[in-house]
């Protein structure tokens, strides 16, 4: 129990170091750097216990997807950024890369012809149709499971929200403050 | 005189379209901050957006056309900080009811905002794609690989996109030069998983912000740039795997 969990928080961390990778290949805003790497935490860490009580792995990352996007909700209007910023870098530890490209060198094989009498040939077209469709849904998965929390409580932008509460209010001149 | 500065306004808001779509953002931002700018400065706006190109078309508050033009998109990279400056303008703009000059004043600013140091870049992705490398079981010694192979990969891609190569040449060779090295770790007399650290060292390419954008483009209704940003997606990842194939043939490995 220990060891599994234990496993888990390492999976998080890394894919919290690896979120903040690739936040500095896209140039984020310093200050969003450290809400990145708990989103992605807290995401990867959702995935892998969904997929060790026994979920497949597209159902694992929609709902690791549907943490970052709740943790976005809060995250956009503390650290004053479009959720966008810090949702996309969130959920990329989860994009299955893998699967993308073993659907591609897949595709390479049934092409190729060299296996066209093998026996197996089965074997060859499921390996690439399952990795291509994999690949498909996980990525579904992500960017409907991100964009949930903002569709249920219908606010198409954080600071929309902001602006409608409080024109004026001191609230606002702080957040600004924080920024500059 | 009005005319003037119709056009003038139309230009600016061109130009703040094309570093959202530039920097990745997705269509539906870009429709949202380019129309609450244009209401900021008094006009009405009608958008095409595609991958490729802008076009607008402003109205002043009767309804009169005022002004049209076109212009074409420039990639310069995924760069969020553009963006969320950008976003945090359209809403000062709108608020504090900013003139055209300080609005121009402010994208001159947003284009010249630093990117982070290079070697920081390179480090990190590096423990990025050894993160990576983790998560799908690899141990110590793999991880190492992959963060070797990820670091020269990933200075491999910058050099080339510098020169201004085909964008997806760069990946195609980066995604060769990370994997060759990981190969290597054939020759090195020691007992490792190879498999685990060759696939990995190549997922820094993975294209994730046109996928996902794609989709969100395709949730949200926008389904010719979801479509077009899915095959740009796409053709990233087909050099990707060219590259990774071009290893497996010199090495004779069986990727699959």
């Amino acid at each position: 129990m220990i060891d599994i969990l234990l496993k888990l928080l390492g999976n998080g961390t890394w894919a919290g170091i690896a979120a903040i990778g690739f936040s500095i290949i896209f140039n984020v805003p310093k200050r969003t750097l450290t809400p990145i790497f708990f989103l992605a935490f807290c995401g990867t860490f959702t995935k892998f216990l969904a997929m060790n009580v026994g979920f497949g792995i597209i159902v694992s990352s929609f709902f690791g997807a549907i943490v970052v996007g709740c943790l976005t909700l809060y995250v956009a209007r503390h650290f004053y950024t479009p959720p966008l910023i810090v949702s996309i870098p969130g959920v990329i530890p989860m994009v299955p890369g893998i699967f993308i490209y073993n659907f591609i060198l897949g595709l390479f094989n049934l092409g190729s012809g060299n296996i066209s009498d093998d026996p197996k040939i089965g074997n060859f077209i499921f390996f690439t149709t399952n990795n291509g469709l994999k690949a498909f849904f996980i990525v579904m998965g992500l960017a409907i499971g991100v964009a949930i929390p903002m569709l249920l409580t219908r606010k198409e932008s954080i600071r929309g929200i902001e602006h409608h509460k409080s024109l004026g209010s001191n609230k606002k001149k702080h957040l600004k403050k924080q920024i500059q | 005189m009005n005319n003037n500065k119709a056009s003038e306004v139309g230009a600016t808001l061109l130009e703040i379209g094309d570093i959202l779509m530039g920097s990745g953002a997705n269509t539906m931002r870009i429709r949202e901050t380019m129309t609450r700018i244009a209401h900021s400065l008094g006009y009405n706006i009608e958008l095409m957006i595609t991958h490729r190109a802008l076009s607008i078309s402003l109205s002043n508050k009767d309804g009169d056309f005022v002004f049209s033009k076109i212009k074409r998109i420039s990639p310069h990279g995924v760069n969020f900080r553009a963006i969320s400056a950008i976003c945090h303008m359209s809403w000062n703009a709108l608020d504090e009811k900013w003139s055209l000059e300080k609005i121009n004043n402010e994208i001159a600013r947003i284009k010249k905002l630093a990117h982070y140091p290079r070697l920081v870049l390179l480090v990190l992705v590096a423990f990025a794609d050894a993160g990576f490398c983790h998560n799908f079981g690899g141990g110590w010694k793999e991880l190492l690989v992959t963060g070797i192979a990820t670091f020269v990969g990933m200075t491999v891609k910058q050099e080339f996109g510098k020169r201004h190569y085909n964008p997806y040449i760069c990946v195609y060779i980066a995604a060769f030069v990370a994997s060759l090295l990981a190969s290597c770790s054939y020759l090195l007399p020691v007992e490792m998983c190879n498999a685990k650290a060759i696939a990995t060292s190549v997922l820094f390419l993975v294209p994730g912000v046109p996928l996902i954008n794609s989709i969100t483009d395709l949730v949200q209704g926008n389904i010719q740039n979801g479509v077009f940003r899915g095959i740009n997606a796409f053709i990233i990842c087909f050099a990707l795997a060219c590259g990774l194939f071009t290893t497996a043939l010199i090495f004779n490995q069986n990727l699959l």
